[in-house]
């Protein structure tokens, strides 16, 4: 994931954010094109990476464009941070399509969606926290992982996967998953406690 | 991860989505208390999903979806994109309408090519938002408003197909035989009102045998007209090339 790092640089401008959104409220259409343009190939990114089908990962894009269009009177430039919100609304509709495939349950209520999804949550996130120390330090800490701290992490992250469907995947007892888990939540943590100080 | 755990693993978890009950109604209520440490750790936790999101293999999208996401956040073009689901639904939806035309009635045969369609269209949508217009492309089926006017039965050569029109909900192309696009353009459809520019409405592909449906909503004023020209990939404001066929409506 390192080796991305460099990837990152340029695809947000959080200067800029806080007018774009302010655009985005007031539903000036070229405001759109902008934030398409800013986050559009990292948005069809992760998506793609999620559902790993073009073709759908298009429509999703489409989908997270036009939700963050339509809940943008909801986002506080002034304390919100636009790229990381874009983000979720993005990984929330993949991993809403991965699950309506194959009919998983979605572990989300409404108060879920009123913690993570909506603008409002994304309130004193730091702005610029894409491109940050905290960025690096943590990109860098997931390598650090063992190969089974690794997968369970990236099952959750890009497969929206419960740990009892971890555990039915891996064929491993959900005890040893949930060890998995909270170690490299641990690791995690513990590089990033570790530069804080 | 049982609820005598790490606070933090669990508001993480929560971030994430993965929680299943009763860890799930543990972490709504951490929140949900007023903590400021929790609520501290859940900024912390979303911050993290988004680094590692923000850390992908970056792909390319190509160069039409912006078109799309634009034209679906302001309304200004077609939100719709060829799926195969659409072709046995466009198939049903052609021979409806000329059924509903020639008998001006809804008959048992063409109640049941409707729901056939119905059943294709819903089956197809693979996102609520495929869904949603499906239901759009249904309620423009069963208005009375809607008529059809048929292109290309005459010609010798492709393509052929039929408009469907309503005056205040919009335009429906159901064609084919269309020639191929070379790679990097598109099928753009324009609606050429009496006496005016044409105007941009949509970009849309075909199957690979040349069929396709395309939704364009908006009012079409009385006397238009509707052609289609192959653009290049992000779309024209104006025609670049001679149009593949023109229906008066």
């Amino acid at each position: 994931m390192t080796l991305l790092l460099p990837l990152l640089f340029g695809a947000f401008e959080t200067r800029n954010d806080q007018d774009l959104a302010a655009r985005l409220k007031r539903r000036d259409s070229q405001a759109i094109a902008e934030l398409y343009d800013r986050y559009g190939k990292l948005v069809f990114s992760v998506i793609l990476r999620i559902v790993k089908e073009a073709g759908i990962a298009e429509d999703l894009t489409q989908e997270t464009f036009l939700r963050v269009w339509n809940r943008a009177q909801f986002f506080d430039e002034q304390r919100g941070a636009l790229g990381p919100w874009v983000l979720a609304v993005a990984r929330n509709r993949a991993i809403d399509y991965l699950r309506s495939l194959d009919g998983r349950m979605a572990h989300r209520t409404a108060e879920f969606e009123a913690n993570l999804e909506h603008p409002s949550s994304f309130a004193d996130i730091e702005r610029d926290i894409l491109n940050s120390d905290r960025a690096r330090v943590l990109r860098a800490a997931f390598t650090k992982l063992t190969p089974n701290q690794r997968i369970v992490l990236e099952m959750a992250y890009f497969e929206g996967l419960s740990q009892t469907e971890m555990a039915a995947r891996m064929k491993q007892p959900l005890g040893t998953v949930k060890t998995w888990v909270r170690s490299a939540l641990k690791t995690l943590r513990g590089e990033l406690e570790e530069v804080s100080v | 991860m049982s609820s005598q755990g790490d606070p933090r693993d669990l508001l993480e978890l929560y971030a994430l989505g993965l929680l299943e009950e009763p860890e799930l109604s543990e972490a709504e209520a951490m929140l949900g208390g007023g903590s400021g440490e929790a609520k501290q750790r859940m900024r912390q936790a979303m911050e993290n999903n988004a680094i590692l999101m923000g850390a992908v293999p970056l792909a390319d999208p190509p160069k039409r979806l912006r078109g799309r996401v634009l034209a679906a956040a302001t309304g200004r073009e077609s939100r719709w994109k060829w799926m195969p689901g659409w072709a046995a639904a466009s198939a049903a939806l052609a021979v409806a309408v000329y059924l509903g035309v020639q008998s001006g009635k809804q008959s048992d045969e063409l109640a049941r090519l409707r729901d056939e369609m119905r059943i294709t269209l819903l089956q197809s949508a693979r996102t609520g938002a495929e869904l949603a217009r499906a239901h759009q492309v249904l309620s423009f089926l069963n208005a009375t408003e809607t008529r059809v006017v048929t292109f290309g039965p005459r010609d010798p050569k492709p393509p052929r197909g039929r408009v469907l029109i309503h005056p205040v909900r919009g335009v429906v192309l159901i064609a084919s035989n269309l020639p191929p696009v070379p790679a990097g353009r598109i099928y753009e459809m324009w609606i050429i009102p009496k006496g005016a520019k044409p105007v941009p409405a949509g970009l849309f592909q075909s199957d690979a045998a040349g069929n396709a449906i395309h939704f364009q909503q908006g009012g079409v004023s009385a006397g238009s007209m509707v052609a289609v020209t192959i653009e290049p990939e992000a779309g024209s404001l104006q025609p670049t090339s001679t149009p593949l066929f023109a229906a008066a409506l």
